[in-house]
């Protein structure tokens, strides 16, 4: 039996140069576990969103082949009436969020799909509960951080009780404990799952069969076994194989930031209690944590962002700060502007930039036309052109996929000795590979240092 | 409480103090509104009331050089063309009062509302208004959303050393905060439309029912506006 049949699937989205999606065909059997890897741009979530029906009907384009879901065409049914049988999450969570309330959020498309009115409020905390959110039911969604939100969509989608559940990088703000406990649970469920990921080890670890895209193009569809020995001879980094090799000590220079017992907090009782960090330069630690244990907080005030409402800082050098949100680096109306903003308008610093991260030619770009991984990267070059001499990077491989976090890896590795770098992340394997020190803050938001 | 009792009694009380005739009336209401305001959090609160305050305290301060209502003469000040001399009078002081605090009763209304009701409730008691009341729900956020969105903005760019100074520099910020609502919204309706926004046949959660309290708000509303119009 078929759940799901795409067919010779060639789309490209409206005045795009090239295919995003490229005589592609598969099928989806009910209760499979799928991963989908490739490349950032590769095509993965424009597959996951012609599953939903919502190409072509949303996003127009050029739309050739078949989409079959539940025996459907998707080009004959409008999305809204595929919901249900079909339940998708999407990359950022803050933008599929219509309720302030999280049970109302969560009560949205049970109403929308006629649900009984009685069974409305149990599904919505089932799925609450699923997800471990269980106690934010009456919390308000703009407190919530964005590992909390994507809890919270995941929750929607759960609610619905899909045949069919999309997920485009589910756990890409999730700590390690909750994106494993999110993928025993997929696992767990009857429905068929497809989910995109960049952290694709745990993935992986529970999926019955994996796709791999790249350039629009399906390059495997295979059972687990057969695609681990195919990455693993063509594709080694998605099975975390590191290229980076720093195990030698780290060359230590004049200490570049002391944070002495330093404290904030927000109204909201969020924040970080009193930690203290010492990096000196040539030094690259790794601070990680759970959700909500105050690391972006943490960053923010050894980038000088925040001031300390308790202890005291000492920088010895210029900071610089990534945000986590790259989207926040789409001031300019082109990628070269846009990195040159942090040097004076200095486009051939730009240009040098952009090419470190990989993105050489990508100059009269609209930031925006580009994918979340090539804003992550114009979002890197735009701090990494201030040549700083303390890097703060907060979540620096959200959207990224493995071998350009490799690529990361090695680049931060290689400019190391220029000065003293902090990267906030989930990724545990990335701060194996770029870090000296771990810290890890606790859930009570206590800094201790793990190695 | 439900929202809709909450909002009723908020509304009440606006009312009232549009339709007291005693200065008193309206500052014991205004008194109140301040007390309900008091239960946000701090953070939230404080443009709210600092917004609403201030508006009164500059109507308070304008008004009785503008306005003529006779009186013991305080302070002569220079003719101005069209406005005439500019004078401070205990009549007009005192209708300053009344017109400040008059403002500041409203303005805490809605800073109570804005601040301590469900909206989403009190929107989805609109039932077959849905699609409309839903449309101004999600216009009401915007505001909220562009304002965390440049704050990001602006945090990104001192992330990189450049400083975000005066009207310039903010004004750089208008082009892409359009842009970025403008593709937040797009991303919204495709996430509404997957969760079947739009299809015939929807239901509504159950909601509480109402409790005494909740009716004691509506007749307390009621009774609010006659008090308005007889006695206050």
């Amino acid at each position: 039996m078929v759940l799901a049949r795409v067919e010779g699937l060639t789309y490209r989205h409206p005045e795009a140069e090239r295919p995003a999606l490229e005589d592609v065909s598969l099928e989806l059997h009910p209760g499979e576990l799928v991963c989908v890897l490739g490349p950032s741009g590769s095509g993965k979530s424009t597959l996951l969103r012609a599953l939903a029906g919502l190409v072509p009907h949303f996003h127009g384009g050029s739309f050739v082949g078949r989409v079959e879901l539940g025996g459907r065409d998707t080009r004959r049914a409008r999305p809204s009436e595929l919901a249900g049988m079909v339940a998708s999450v999407f990359q950022d969570p803050e933008d599929q969020v219509v309720f302030t309330q999280v049970e109302n959020e969560v009560e949205f498309g049970l109403e929308n799909l006629g649900v009984p009115p009685t069974e409305i409020p149990r599904r919505a905390r089932e799925a609450l509960g699923a997800v471990g959110i269980g106690r934010l039911a009456m919390r308000r969604t703009p407190e919530l951080s964005a590992g909390e939100l994507q809890r919270v969509c995941l929750a929607a989608a759960l609610a619905l009780r899909p045949q069919l559940l999309l997920l485009d990088e589910p756990t890409s703000q999730l700590d390690p404990a909750a994106a494993a406990g999110l993928l025993e649970l997929l696992a767990e469920l009857d429905a068929t799952v497809v989910v995109s990921e960049q952290r694709p080890a745990r993935p992986l670890e529970h999926c019955d069969r994996v796709l791999f895209l790249e350039a629009g193009r399906l390059l495997l569809d295979a059972p687990r076994e057969t695609a681990l020995e195919w990455l693993a001879a063509n594709r080694p980094a998605y099975l975390g194989r590191s290229r980076s090799d720093h195990r030698e000590a780290p060359v230590t220079g004049d200490p570049i930031l002391v944070m002495d017992e330093v404290a904030y907090s927000y109204a909201e009782n969020r924040g970080v209690g009193p930690s203290s960090l010492e990096l000196a330069r040539g030094e690259v630690v790794a601070l990680a944590g759970p959700n909500g244990s105050g690391k972006t907080t943490l960053a923010k005030l050894a980038a000088g962002l925040l001031e300390p409402q308790q202890g005291e800082i000492v920088r010895g050098g210029r900071p610089a700060y990534l945000s986590q949100d790259p989207g926040r680096y789409v001031v300019a109306e082109r990628v070269d502007e846009e990195v040159a903003l942090g040097v004076g308008g200095d486009h051939e610093r730009a240009r040098a930039a952009l090419h470190t991260v990989g993105l050489t030619g990508y100059d009269d770009r609209h930031p925006r036309d580009l994918s979340s991984g090539e804003r992550e990267r114009v979002a890197l070059a735009s701090v990494l052109v201030t040549d700083p001499e303390l890097l703060v990077l907060d979540e620096p491989t959200r959207g990224m996929d493995p071998e350009r976090k490799n690529a990361l890896a090695q680049l931060l590795r290689r400019e190391a000795a220029k000065r003293a770098t902090v990267v906030v992340t989930h990724d545990l394997r990335f701060a194996a590979d770029v870090a000296d020190r771990l810290v890890a803050l606790g859930a009570h938001q206590e800094a201790v240092v793990a190695a | 409480m439900n929202p809709v009792p909450a909002a009723a009694l908020l509304g009440g009380l606006a009312v009232a103090a549009l339709l007291a005739d005693r200065t008193a009336s309206v500052a014991v209401i205004a008194a109140i509104l301040l007390a309900f305001c008091f239960r946000a959090p701090r953070r939230r609160r404080w443009p709210y009331l600092v917004g609403t305050l201030a508006s009164g305290l500059v109507l308070f301060l304008l008004s009785p050089l503008l306005g003529s209502y006779g009186g013991v003469v305080y302070w002569e000040g220079p003719s101005i063309p069209v406005l005439g001399r500019l004078d401070v009078t205990s009549n007009e002081l005192e209708e300053a009062l009344y017109q400040g605090l008059r403002l500041i009763a409203v303005g805490l209304a809605f800073a109570a509302y804005a601040l301590l009701l469900d909206h989403d409730r009190l929107m989805q008691a609109g039932g077959w208004l849905r699609r409309s009341v839903l449309a101004i729900a999600l216009a009401t956020r915007l505001f909220p959303t562009l304002e965390r969105d440049a704050a990001g903005y602006v945090e990104a760019l001192r992330g990189r050393g450049v400083a975000v100074e005066g009207l310039r520099g903010r004004a750089r910020l208008l082009s892409p905060l359009l842009a970025g609502s403008l593709e937040r919204s797009l991303n919204l309706a495709e996430s509404m439309e997957a969760r079947g926004f739009g299809r015939p046949g929807r239901t509504r959660a159950p909601r509480a029912a109402w409790r005494p309290i909740d009716r004691v708000a509506v007749v307390a509303a009621a009774l609010l506006v006659v008090g308005g119009v007889l006695w206050f």
